[in-house]
């Protein structure tokens, strides 16, 4: 099946004049959107997961490299002009117009005709069920409905493509988490091919087929959530996915391992064989509730890879208590030796 | 931007075109060696700046606007900053009718105040042309005054004086320490405002003449319309050089589109 | 003899300890107040109906004879005349320019707003002299169109010279009115018709310009009093073939030394730019109700 979007080394360079100086803030990047499926963009703020997503809607020109929309070079078609239903970050609402206005306006610059426009349009804000609100203004509404109504809008004119700025980042923790569901829903009953930028790598897991971790412009690591998870291939990723230790363990290269599966033992208490074990000094603690957070020390290394921040359930370490570290070898990832840093 | 808007982008050069031309094409003017107004000039020379700076009127009217347009600025800014602190602290009764009123000499035309200030004070009450000058100047810039030292106290929270107040600072001093530091760039921009406002007022001050009493403007004016040659163009290229240094002095101590842009 | 009551006493010994050492702040506006209505509303109102050698009812017929004379009327409709195509033109020219620069890349929008306000620094004889240069029988225009074979033209003491005065005098306050509501628009509203379907210019009529509708009204308020009161440009550029009420009201009080005839016409000055303010006032006010 021929990819919905397809980048093909591409770069975007700001402030550059005649193709020299300005800082990167895509380089090189390479990806492949199949219809149908979910992907996400993730990284930290300035990662270019942004650039990147203005650059497939054509609000952005490539420095260099082609964008293919549905098999076909877009890479100079302007926006009116590519079939995408963007969601944006401010939602980016026609204030003055209704919300029928609002989501039947890519209709009507479509030339479909009215009566038709109008069925769509209300079918669209039945979708994300405020129908009865389409005689409304987007003032009139909180920020929960307009961007149901970004979404609406978008998705009533059949994009090729949905493309979401950040579009939940506005919303409160609770309201967020409800619309993450929402948006999965109207995806999968719409058929649509969605991308979506983020930097919430909770939103990426839960909504991502594929998910993309971008880190100053470049592609860091790919695949679906499942096996991002649990192999982050670098530092940067581990880091970006809550992995909190990079521990010094006597025998191994670097590796890393997430606080909830490192286990701490009494000081004469044996690891199983499946796990390494290390003997260590308990350093602070604390109590969270459901369990504890333990710093756990390594005894005879010293720095920054002495420590492992561990959940442990139970709250029976104090400071100064001599601990056995348990680290369980499946969940112990391996990760490239040296950073390659690239100017 | 300029190669994907072509249409706009024309109707734009136009626009500025039609701004400032006429004023490039008098600076050209100004130093032509002939005698009347030509573009191009024909040769060049200074001559016409040399019969400006000898010509009585313009530099007695240049003191006389200077004048003018520093008493007028200096009492309309100790009448505006009060009233703007009594408008904005002291949530007086009747607020938006004083405000209003404040307003009003924006919305009367300045050729009818210099009328009635014509009429009213020189020839009713026999107040000399100066006086009657800088009384019609500080009622002209009294508007600016309160508007934009009212917008630097309409953003700054008044709560800052609540907070200075709860730190010990009594009423005096909260003032001295916080409400006028806060207000200063709004005053600096008032000042600026108000001076150039004044200086290059023609409607209001047409009216106010006296016996060899004229404001520059005035003069100009009056000149242009006597002679057609080209000693006011090398007035105009003074004035230019003078706007220019302002600009630049007021980009270096509040911005410039800060104060001319309102 | 009934006592006041004690509550009410208390209230009166309360405020006076409360005035007396210190007095309230809106002291301050009694200079400030006391100068408006000695040199700002007594002199305004008092000319307006009451000139020197004349009363009410003169100035009243005045007003009559000038809403009726066949060399006034034509003055006023002039007047209105110059300052609608002076609006209209600043808005045609001055909103597409305020919205290019509102849409500048870098640091332009603030270079290319202070060009374009920087002539607000000069007089308006520098700023329309000028135009004698290009307009004149012997100028600019003239002598292309003679080189051109066309004959010479003598465009200077038209209206259509006080138009181009005009407008390069008030462009400057259209685009500042313009710009300061475009630069509050998101942008994103812009981006989001295009991703919908919209060509630049339909995205610019359909979002950018409603929008922006307010500032630009304000915008033609300014423009339009600008141009009904303005004295210099009709002056040097329209003389006395082509009076306004301006110049007009001028000749009368310096060449005629006719008062109440003066008087006159200030109030009709005044109630033309009064009624275009509430005017607009009104328009204002439906536009955000609606929009």
């Amino acid at each position: 099946m021929t990819p919905v979007v397809e980048l093909d080394r591409v770069s975007h360079l700001f402030g550059a004049r005649g193709g020299k100086g300005g800082t990167t803030a895509v380089a090189d990047l390479d990806l492949t959107v199949r219809p149908g499926e979910f992907t996400t963009l993730l990284g930290p703020s300035g990662c270019g997961k942004t650039t990147t997503l203005r650059m497939i809607a054509g609000f952005l020109q490539p420095t260099s490299g082609r964008i293919l929309l549905e098999g076909v070079d877009a890479t100079r078609t302007p926006p009116e002009k590519r079939n995408i239903g963007m969601v944006f970050q401010s939602y980016a609402l026609f204030p003055h117009m209704t919300l029928r206005d609002n989501v039947g306006y890519g209709l009507r610059t479509r030339k479909v005709a009215s009566g038709e426009a109008r069925r769509r349009a209300e079918e669209a804000l039945a979708l994300v069920g405020l129908a009865h609100l389409a005689d409304r203004k987007p003032a009139e509404l909180s920020g929960g409905q307009q961007q149901r109504v970004a979404l609406a809008r978008a998705v009533a004119i059949r994009p090729s493509v949905l493309l979401l700025d950040e579009p939940l980042s506005n919303l409160d923790a609770q309201l967020r988490v409800q619309m993450r569901r929402e948006l999965l829903r109207v995806q999968r009953e719409t058929g649509l091919t969605a991308v979506l930028v983020t930097h919430d790598q909770d939103e990426a897991l839960e909504l991502s087929d594929t998910m993309v971790i971008l880190n100053e412009g470049r592609l860091e690591q790919q695949g679906s959530p499942r096996d991002v998870f649990p192999r982050p291939a670098n530092r940067f990723v581990a880091e970006f996915l809550g992995y909190d230790n990079f521990p010094e363990v006597p025998g191994h290269g670097p590796v890393t391992v997430r606080p909830e599966h490192v286990r701490l033992l009494s000081e004469d208490a044996r690891e199983d064989s499946g796990e390494t074990g290390l003997d260590g000094t308990v350093g602070e603690v604390t109590f969270q509730g459901s369990n504890c957070l333990v710093e756990a020390l390594i005894d005879g290394v010293e720095g920054p890879g002495s420590v492992l921040r561990v959940l442990h359930p139970g709250d029976d370490l104090r400071p100064g208590d001599p601990v056995r570290i348990a680290l369980p070898h499946r969940h112990l990832v391996e990760l490239p030796a040296r950073e390659v840093t690239t100017a | 931007m300029i190669l994907r808007r072509p249409f706009l982008s024309l109707l734009a050069a136009a626009a500025f075109v039609l701004m400032l031309g006429p004023v490039v094409i008098l600076v050209g003017v100004a130093f032509t060696a002939g005698s009347t107004l030509a573009f191009p000039p024909e040769g060049l020379s200074l001559r016409w700046f040399r019969a400006a700076l000898a010509y009585g009127p313009f530099i007695d009217s240049f003191g006389t606007s200077m004048l003018v347009a520093a008493v007028s600025t200096v009492i309309a800014l100790a009448l505006g900053v009060p009233a703007t602190l009594a408008l904005h602290r002291g949530h007086p009764r009747g607020r938006r009718i004083m405000e209003n009123l404040f307003f009003a000499p924006i919305v009367v035309p300045e050729l009818v105040l210099g009328l009635a200030l014509f009429q009213q004070l020189m020839v009713g009450m026999r107040v000399t042309a100066v006086g009657a000058l800088i009384v019609g100047h500080t009622v002209l810039l009294l508007p600016y005054t309160v508007r934009v030292v009212g917008a630097s106290l309409a953003l700054a929270d008044a709560r800052l004086e609540e907070a200075a107040r709860g730190l010990g600072a009594g009423p005096v001093r909260t003032f001295f320490t916080v409400t006028l530091p806060v207000m200063a760039p709004g005053i600096l921009s008032a000042t600026i405002l108000a001076f150039i406002t004044s200086l290059n007022n023609v409607p209001l001050s047409l009216l106010l003449t006296g016996p060899g009493v004229a404001t520059l403007p005035v003069e100009m004016l009056n000149y242009v319309q006597s002679s057609f040659d080209p000693v006011v163009a090398a007035v105009s290229v003074l004035l230019l050089a003078l706007s220019v240094a302002v600009a630049l002095a007021t980009e270096r101590l509040v911005g410039f589109t800060k104060v001319f842009g309102r | 003899m009934s006592r006041p009551s004690t509550s009410a006493e208390a209230a009166r010994v309360a405020s006076r300890r409360r005035l007396l050492p210190r007095p309230p702040i809106t002291i301050l506006l009694v200079p400030g107040l006391a100068v408006m209505l000695f040199a700002f509303c007594y002199p305004v109102v008092a000319t307006l109906a009451w000139p020197p050698d004349g009363d009410p009812a003169t100035v009243a017929r005045e007003t009559g004879s000038l809403l009726t004379d066949p060399y006034l009327l034509p003055v006023i409709a002039r007047t209105v005349r110059v300052a609608v195509l002076t609006t209209a033109l600043c808005l045609l020219m001055g909103f597409p320019v305020a919205y290019l620069i509102s849409r500048a890349p870098g640091p332009w929008p603030g270079r290319l707003l202070a060009l374009a306000i920087f002539p607000l620094l000069l007089n308006t004889v520098v700023r329309t002299y000028g135009w004698i240069v290009v307009l004149g029988g012997n100028g600019l225009i003239s002598r292309i169109s003679e080189a051109l074979g066309l004959g010479r033209v003598q465009l200077l003491y038209t209206e259509t010279a006080i138009v181009l005065g005009l407008v390069q005098l008030f462009l400057p306050l259209m685009i500042l009115s313009a710009y300061s509501s475009l630069s509050q628009q998101d942008h994103r509203l812009e981006e989001a018709a295009r991703g919908l379907g919209a060509s630049p210019g339909r995205a610019f009529r359909d979002v950018v310009f409603p929008l922006a509708l307010p500032g630009a009204l304000v915008g033609c308020t300014l423009v339009f009093a600008g141009a009904v009161t303005a004295f210099t440009t009709p002056q040097l550029l329209g003389g006395p073939r082509e009076r306004l009420l301006s110049t007009l009201l001028y000749s009368r009080v310096n060449v005629s030394l006719d008062w109440p005839s003066a008087s006159a016409i200030a109030l009709v000055m005044t109630a033309l730019v009064l009624v275009v303010g509430a005017l607009s006032g009104r328009l204002g006010k439906i536009g955000s109700t609606t929009s």
